[in-house]
């Protein structure tokens, strides 16, 4: 099991905490100061996700880009490629904000989701 | 011309003036209209399209466009009307507004008014970096609308300045984008935003913070070509010898924002040295009556859902159409370690919602309330940070007001 | 057409006044300028100032064309339609040891021609903001735009002929038996006559024809601008006795046409003349020397910076003085050099092309065209309107009604005008120099995205082709989403 440290980032104080993980197991050695950041440490070490915001291409649009989320947090080691993926979409104007804009992104069961409306 | 007559006018449709529109409309104002000088509503969080807002509002975290789009719903049911894409070009202490739009000019008799303004961002010159002035030089905020709205992107290899969240924000961004993002350079020793973002916006990405460093040069002969940053002393002054050229073609200025108070100015509402906003008594009332502020342009908040409670105070009482006489008038005087206090004054008793930004960060610290010698509020306070807004409630009582003591409001430590 | 009776290398202000006099006869002439716009250069980056003709010595070309140009400016200024304000000029003793100083400089201006100059005591100085021991009070000293100016016979010449050819850098230039080729990265083209208005550039062109007999020494001057609402702390010019040394100026408060007030120049002399750079050093003591004249000045002040450098032909060893060099060459004939054009620059341009005119027509015949047509460049501003006439612009056109830059209240309309104006220049500065859009304290913040969507959607420019002032200033590098044809 290797050592890490994870900045916890539930709230300001931002705690240095140490662990111990081989990315099944997992135990937080010193640094914390509250449950909550044990808890955050643990997600950390063993399944780290995000959330992913970022632009979809619109056609014919008063808008260029439409800003879109993650329906659910991204695995991170599969950021890029999800990123990647959203890069050569596009999406026909009219676009409704909570618009599904891409089904099942990278294959990772995450829908990619428009934020907000672009008229035509 | 076209003449109209309301009851409530809110300058500016971001998130402040939506919250106060509604907030105006709940509280029994009839005539409601929202002018803003963009063709869109929401301000500037339609290029927040990073998600964040509204988590202690609402439990869930939300982006910038569907944050303003919950305001914009409420408001549209509510039935507030709006002037896009119009510009305030001043009104006069009996809240006569002069506009204009592309159907003419506009004069909108108001009883009265809320400025939300917002602000505008610190530019390069205000710190006056030296060196060459060539094209790449972008603020924060316009490099995001450039990506996020107009799909353009400012450049390829990236230097920010200033750890504040704009900036952590744009560095991801720009990482997402395909940007070599080079490093973040930072003149405290410690990152001015949010942890969070320094996590998820730098560590995920390998990308670099030079603490205690500032840019001291820029060169380029029509674009820029590098930058030089060196390392600082505790009094933020250059440690000669550590300077270091980066090559660059961009660099991103995220170094603070100026509350936006021309129109304020113009009028003569006073201003707060320390703010750089309106001074304001418990409604967020400025110096001119039924004239209020709230938002970014009152004072620069750190969250929207702070922003918003505050929003909410200056909307309601905008609507109220009787304010009680008001009794004697103290002041809320900043103390140890406490920057600015919002408001500025108190005039009348009740449930007063205090804003104040501290000096230096600390730990296990306490903060006092105190009126003639005697302790009216205390809160322990596990952890302060100029870039964390101090905010809680008092219960002013009448007796405290009658004394007409000012109120002194310290930390300990 | 490619042969001209007249190539004008550089579209500086000098270089467009000679354009501007020119274009009222019946010869072709064309402008060769290696910037996107004209006023790239030294035209754009000083103090914007017309002198009196105090500060010249007595005899020479540099008092002789400042005093006729100076007397020039409230016809032009009219004619063309760009902004001039008289505002005069104390230049300010501290102390009875000065004084000698401020007698000198009188006398100077009164054997030049400067009219009704007068040295008044301290207490009568009309500033209050500004103590000293006694003043010269200079009437004829006034502050203009110079970018304005310069674009306003910029535009002025092309509406009448003149061609501009913009981003056209001479590369070579050959003397033939009718004239000149001369030769730019854009083409290659022939002209009768040569003018060389090119500023810092002067002698790299005349190397191109002949041996120069002559050395340029470029002396930086960097200028601090500061926010409108301190505008007010002064009304006339302020300017303290000259340090004779360095034959500059010297620091100097100079309010400015749009209210902000501007510090400097400095003076340094540089190896570069391209060492356009603004220091930390420098901005310290411009602030610094600013204060000891005007107190209240706080720091934050600041709202942009900027250096101009002077192209002169005397070396600081040399005392940094030396007249005008305006003449044809012997060696080479039909080759007119005007070499060393400092300050009074602005203030002679007017001046120096009606002689530089009398040149030409030894050469070249020259008849006055029946058709010549003048225009007031610079309108009134919609933020100077009435309502009244707000409203009836708005209904002629939607686009007067939609402000875009927030901080100086310029309409869509008047951004369109900058970008549709008859020089071609299609830069983000050449918006700015001709609206103000982005000049105010948000320094664009607000309305350079407006700008550029403007100049995408209704002027169909890429992006990526858009540039922040010169040829390689490129603004963006690519698209988030690129779209698929």
């Amino acid at each position: 099991m290797a050592k890490k440290e994870i900045t916890c980032i539930v709230c300001p104080i931002g705690c240095k905490i140490l662990v111990k993980t081989d990315g099944s197991k997992f135990e937080a050695l010193d640094g914390f100061r509250c449950k909550r950041g044990v808890e955050y440490a643990k997600s950390e070490a063993l399944d780290p996700r995000r959330m992913l915001t970022t632009s979809v291409l619109v056609i014919d649009g008063k808008w260029p880009l439409v800003s879109v989320k993650s329906s659910k947090p991204v695995p991170k080691d599969k950021l890029f490629s999800v990123l990647s993926e959203i890069k050569k979409a596009d999406v026909k104007a009219p676009v409704k904000l909570g618009q599904v804009v891409i089904k099942n992104v990278a294959k990772t069961g995450i829908n990619i989701i428009a934020t907000k409306e672009v008229n035509k | 011309m076209t003449e109209y007559d309301i009851d409530v006018a809110v300058i500016g449709a971001g998130p402040a003036g939506l919250a106060a529109a509604v907030s105006a409309k709940e509280n029994g104002a009839k005539k409601v209209t929202v002018i803003d000088r963009n063709n869109w509503l929401g301000g500037i969080l339609s290029q927040c399209i990073h998600d964040g807002f509204g988590v202690e509002e609402t439990g869930s975290s939300m982006t910038g466009p569907e944050y303003a789009n919950m305001y914009i719903e409420m408001a549209k049911k509510q039935d507030v009307s709006f002037l896009d894409e119009t510009m305030v070009l001043g009104f006069d202490k009996n809240r006569l507004i002069t506009a204009v739009n592309k159907n003419g000019n506009h004069k909108i008799k108001a009883k009265s008014i809320v400025l939300a303004m917002g602000c505008r961002e610190k530019t390069r010159w205000n710190i006056m970096i030296p060196g060459n002035r060539p094209s790449g030089i972008f603020t924060a905020g316009v490099a995001q609308a450039f990506i996020n709205l107009y799909n353009i992107i400012p450049g390829k290899n990236i230097v920010i300045l200033g750890s504040g969240d704009v900036g952590l924000i744009m560095a991801r961004r720009l990482k997402f984008e395909g940007a070599n993002v080079l490093g973040v350079v930072e003149i405290l020793p410690y990152a001015s935003g949010l942890p969070r973002n320094v996590v998820q916006c730098l560590d995920d990405y390998d990308i670099p913070l030079f603490l205690n460093h500032t840019v001291t040069f820029i060169e380029g002969k029509d674009r820029l070509e590098s930058v030089t940053i060196a390392k600082v002393d505790k009094n933020r002054n250059v440690i000669n010898g550590s300077e270091k050229k980066i090559k660059c073609d961009t660099l991103l200025l995220s170094l603070g924002l100026i509350p936006e108070n021309e129109l304020s100015n113009n009028v003569g509402i006073k201003i707060h040295e320390v703010t750089g906003g309106p001074v304001v008594n418990q409604f967020l009332e400025t110096t001119i009556p039924s004239v209020f502020a709230c938002g970014n342009c009152l004072q620069v908040y750190d969250t929207v859902d702070v922003l918003s409670i505050d929003a909410k105070i200056a909307g309601k009482n905008a609507a109220e159409k009787t304010i009680s006489k008001k009794k004697k008038s103290i002041k809320t005087i900043p103390g140890k370690n406490v920057r600015y206090v919002v408001p500025q004054i108190v005039d009348q008793p009740g449930k007063t919602h205090i804003s104040l930004r501290v000096e230096k960060p600390g730990e296990s610290t306490k903060l006092h309330v105190i009126s003639d010698g005697n302790e009216i509020f205390s809160k322990k306070l596990p952890w302060i940070n100029p870039a964390n807004m101090v905010e809680f409630n008092v219960d002013i009582q009448d007796i405290v007001l009658d004394k007409g003591h000012d109120l002194e409001v310290y930390l300990d430590g | 057409m490619k042969n001209f009776h007249v190539g004008i290398i550089g579209g500086g202000v000098v270089g467009s006044a000679i354009a501007w006099e020119l274009s009222k006869y019946d010869i072709s002439v064309a402008v060769f300028e290696k910037g996107s716009d004209v006023a790239s250069g030294t035209s754009k980056a000083n103090s914007g100032v017309i002198h009196s003709g105090i500060n010249s010595a007595t005899g020479s070309l540099k008092a002789k064309f400042c005093v006729e140009g100076n007397k020039m400016f409230p016809s032009i200024a009219n004619q063309l339609g760009f902004s001039i304000k008289w505002v005069g000029k104390y230049v300010i003793a501290k102390n009875q040891g000065e004084v000698k100083e401020l007698e000198r400089l009188k006398k100077i201006g009164e054997d030049n021609g400067t009219p009704n100059l007068n040295i008044v005591d301290g207490a009568k100085v009309n500033e209050p903001n500004v103590s000293c021991h006694s003043a010269l009070w200079v009437p004829t000293a006034a502050i203009a735009l110079p970018y304005e100016f310069n674009i306003a016979l910029a535009e002025n010449a092309v509406i009448n002929n003149v061609k501009f050819l913009l981003e056209n850098n001479v590369t070579n230039l050959k003397k033939t038996n009718d004239g000149f080729l001369i030769k730019t990265n854009k083409g290659e083209y022939q002209s009768k006559i040569l003018i060389n208005s090119t500023g810092l550039n002067c002698r790299n062109i005349v190397s191109m024809l002949e041996e120069p007999d002559f050395q340029v020494y470029p002396c930086r001057g960097e200028y601090l601008v500061l926010d409108k609402k301190y505008g007010s702390l002064v009304k006339s010019m302020i300017y303290p006795v000259p340090d004779k040394e360095l034959g500059v100026l010297g620091v100097h408060i100079t309010p400015t046409i749009e209210g902000n007030l501007l510090f400097g120049p400095s003076a340094e002399f540089i190896i570069d003349e391209n060492d356009k750079k603004t220091t930390k050093e420098m901005m310290k003591t411009l602030l610094v020397e600013a204060k000891d004249i005007v107190a209240k000045i706080p720091e934050n002040a600041v709202i942009n910076a900027y250096s101009g450098v002077r192209c002169k032909l005397a070396s600081a060893e040399e005392g940094g003085w030396a007249d005008y060099r305006i003449e044809e060459s012997k060696q080479t004939p039909g080759l007119i050099n005007l070499l060393g054009i400092e300050s009074p620059g602005l203030t002679a341009a007017p001046a120096i092309a009606k002689y530089v005119t009398k040149m030409v027509s030894k050469r070249v015949e020259l008849d006055k065209k029946n058709d010549f047509k003048t225009v007031k460049v610079f309108g009134k501003r919609f933020n100077e309107m009435t309502s009244a006439q707000q409203a009836y612009l708005i209904k002629k056109d939607k686009r007067w009604g939609r402000i875009v830059c927030r901080c100086e209240h310029i309409t869509e309309a008047e951004i369109i005008k900058a970008l549709s104006n008859p020089l071609g220049a299609k830069t983000l500065s050449s918006v700015k120099y001709r609206c103000r859009a982005g000049m105010g304290r948000c320094q664009g913040g607000f309305c350079t995205q407006h700008i550029i969507r403007i100049m995408e959607k209704q002027f169909k420019l890429d992006p990526k082709d858009i540039n922040l002032k010169s040829p390689a200033s490129y603004l963006f590098t690519s698209r988030t989403r690129e779209v698929k044809k």
